[in-house]
């Protein structure tokens, strides 16, 4: 696993970090948002989504209430998925969601609340798993850690 | 809007002339299952909602799975109870009506499809509604049981709850060639903004969850808000960034600091313990009532309450009159399950007041924007039955649709994001 710290000192920053690590974005593959209440999660998916160019930033909201926001990709990414695993109790009920079936096609899955997501949920192959833990730090600042397969 | 004559499967189904025309309405959108008939648009026939409140609970917030699988419990009753309540035979209805979205896409879907299922089987006509647009007739529906006048358009809906926040105007226009003059209005909406994160009725139940008090979040933080001081802390106010590269504009809400903020202030006030306690005290006395709840809530919680709720209806109230302004609208609607918000209640009730009595030493200060109840427009809200999910806000919205032989096509899907005016 590599990993990557990196702090970010506003929102703005936070997306802008969102813009340029969907870049380096190969789908399909899974982005696990792990951190507490307001350590950014949103915030970073917000940059994801719009780096991605499937959304303006502004139009990326919390998902808590739907589970699931879909937005079509460009380019080489069919489907961007932004899911909120917020209100999920079990594992029975992550099945129903069936994010396997997401990634099977060029897809990239962005999961708040990523610690909800046992084992058992995630992609086998090393490479198409990237862990980002969030952090706060003080008011804005937010430590953000990538970890990814080398 | 699809046109009938889109649908291979048939042709433009008959609209009723003459006699009331029945409306039944099915709603799914989220946790609540509801039907209701209504009768020209404006009587309500029945009206029945079965809430999975208590089997939520127990998750701290609606549950997807749980949600369609009690939809597809509870739908077929309900929808035989409201057409029996109605007095009414299946063969008497003259539509049926379905939320198409915005919601949770499995609770959609079953309703959806148990709708399409039901009108194919009577062969009646089907009526796709947004879920929003059922919220902004459940005033106009209010306004006629109330017997009162149509309020006046073009209006300004403020959309609360759990999963929306949105400032939308809505127009009416009235079609000149109809022969029914006055309900055979068009509707059109136009929105002016929306949250950029979290809804308020989320943020209301993530904030009731993280302070111990369970969900729903809206109607007990309510209460407490009462017991405490609304100046004790104050929040940030979250300013809408507006640039070249954004579309959205100041208008738009951000509820996502505030829950953030509310947290910091639980940490950095100790408050970890007094939740706890809180939180094992809900798990053995599952049936607590609000007294026991405000008996073990501390006076720094109480405070911090009323603050947050005073920060969140401030941000609905001054955004919904800075674009009343902006736009010179000639009616103001406050709807969805927030609309039932004492305070928010409270302050848009005393704009309509004249200007507000002077205040004890310790109240809120009444903000500037709120001086300008002159010119406030009227400000309408629904009942509460009506501001929290209902069906018969869907058959309301439905009636001009039909009218306008605005049917869906069999194979319209339900869709979780339908934006409103779509």
């Amino acid at each position: 696993m590599d990993a990557r710290s990196i702090v970010t000192q506003s929102p703005e920053e936070t997306i802008a970090l969102g813009h340029e690590l969907a870049r380096e974005l190969t789908p399909p593959v899974l982005v696990l948002l792990l951190g507490e209440l307001g350590a950014g999660k949103t915030t970073l998916a917000k940059g994801l989504v719009a780096g991605l160019s499937a959304a303006p930033e502004e139009e990326v909201t919390s998902p808590t209430f739907t589970m699931i926001h879909e937005y079509a990709g460009r380019h080489n990414v069919a489907r961007v998925y932004h899911v909120d695993l917020y209100r999920v109790e079990s594992a029975r009920e992550l099945e129903t969601l069936g994010l396997e079936d997401l990634l099977a096609e060029r897809a990239v899955v962005i999961v708040e609340w990523g610690e909800k997501l046992g084992p058992a949920f995630r992609p086998s192959a090393p490479d198409r798993l990237i862990e980002i833990h969030l952090k706060t730090v003080s008011e804005n600042e937010r430590s953000i850690e990538i970890r990814a397969a080398k | 809007m699809t046109e009938p004559n889109e649908t291979p499967t048939r042709s433009t189904p008959p609209v009723r002339i003459l006699g009331p025309i029945r409306i039944l309405g099915i709603e799914t959108s989220c946790d609540e299952t509801a039907a209701a008939v209504i009768e020209d648009g404006v009587r309500i026939c029945s009206s029945v909602v079965a809430s999975q409140m208590a089997t939520h609970g127990k998750y701290g917030g609606v549950v997807p799975e749980l949600a369609s699988r009690e939809h597809l419990r509870a739908i077929v009753p309900i929808v035989r109870q409201a057409v029996e309540d109605a007095g009414l035979s299946y063969s008497q209805l003259d539509a049926i009506a379905v939320t198409q979205g915005p919601g949770l896409v499995g609770s959609l879907l079953g309703g959806l499809t148990y709708a399409k299922s039901l009108a194919l089987a009577l062969g009646k006509p089907l009526v796709a509604v947004n879920h929003l647009e059922g919220h902004i007739h459940a005033v106009i529906l209010e306004e006629h049981l109330a017997g009162r006048p149509d309020p006046e358009f073009p209006a300004l809906a403020l959309v609360v709850s759990g999963g929306h926040t949105l400032l939308a105007v809505a127009e009416r226009e009235t079609k000149k060639d109809s022969v029914l003059s006055d309900s055979s209005a068009v509707f059109s909406y136009h929105i002016l903004g929306r949250t950029r994160d979290d809804a308020a009725g989320e943020a209301y139940d993530k904030v009731a969850k993280l302070l111990g008090y369970g969900y729903p979040g809206g109607p007990v933080l309510d209460r407490l808000a009462r017991h405490g001081n609304s100046g004790a802390v104050a929040f940030t106010k979250p300013k809408m960034k507006v640039t070249k590269t954004t579309k959205g504009n100041a208008l738009d809400f951000s509820f996502s600091g505030i829950k953030t903020a509310v947290l910091r202030y639980v940490e950095s006030h100790g408050l970890a313990e007094e939740i706890a306690e809180r939180n094992s005290f809900r798990r053995e006395n599952p049936t607590a009532g609000f007294d026991e709840l405000l008996a073990h809530s501390s006076r720094t919680t109480l405070d911090l309450v009323a603050s947050f709720q005073r920060a969140v209806v401030d941000d609905l109230v001054e955004h919904t009159l800075e674009a009343a302004e902006r736009e010179g609208v000639n009616s103001i609607f406050v709807t969805g399950g927030v609309a039932a918000n004492s305070l928010l209640r409270e302050r848009f009730s005393r704009l309509r007041a004249g200007p507000p009595e002077p205040q004890p030493r310790g109240a809120p200060q009444v903000r500037a924007t709120e001086r300008w109840s002159a010119a406030c427009p009227p400000v309408y809200f629904p009942r509460l039955s009506l501001s929290t999910d209902n069906a018969a806000m869907i058959a309301a919205a439905a009636f001009p649709k039909y009218l306008a032989r605005q049917f869906a096509a069999w194979d319209v899907p339900p869709d979780a994001s339908l934006a409103l005016g779509q």
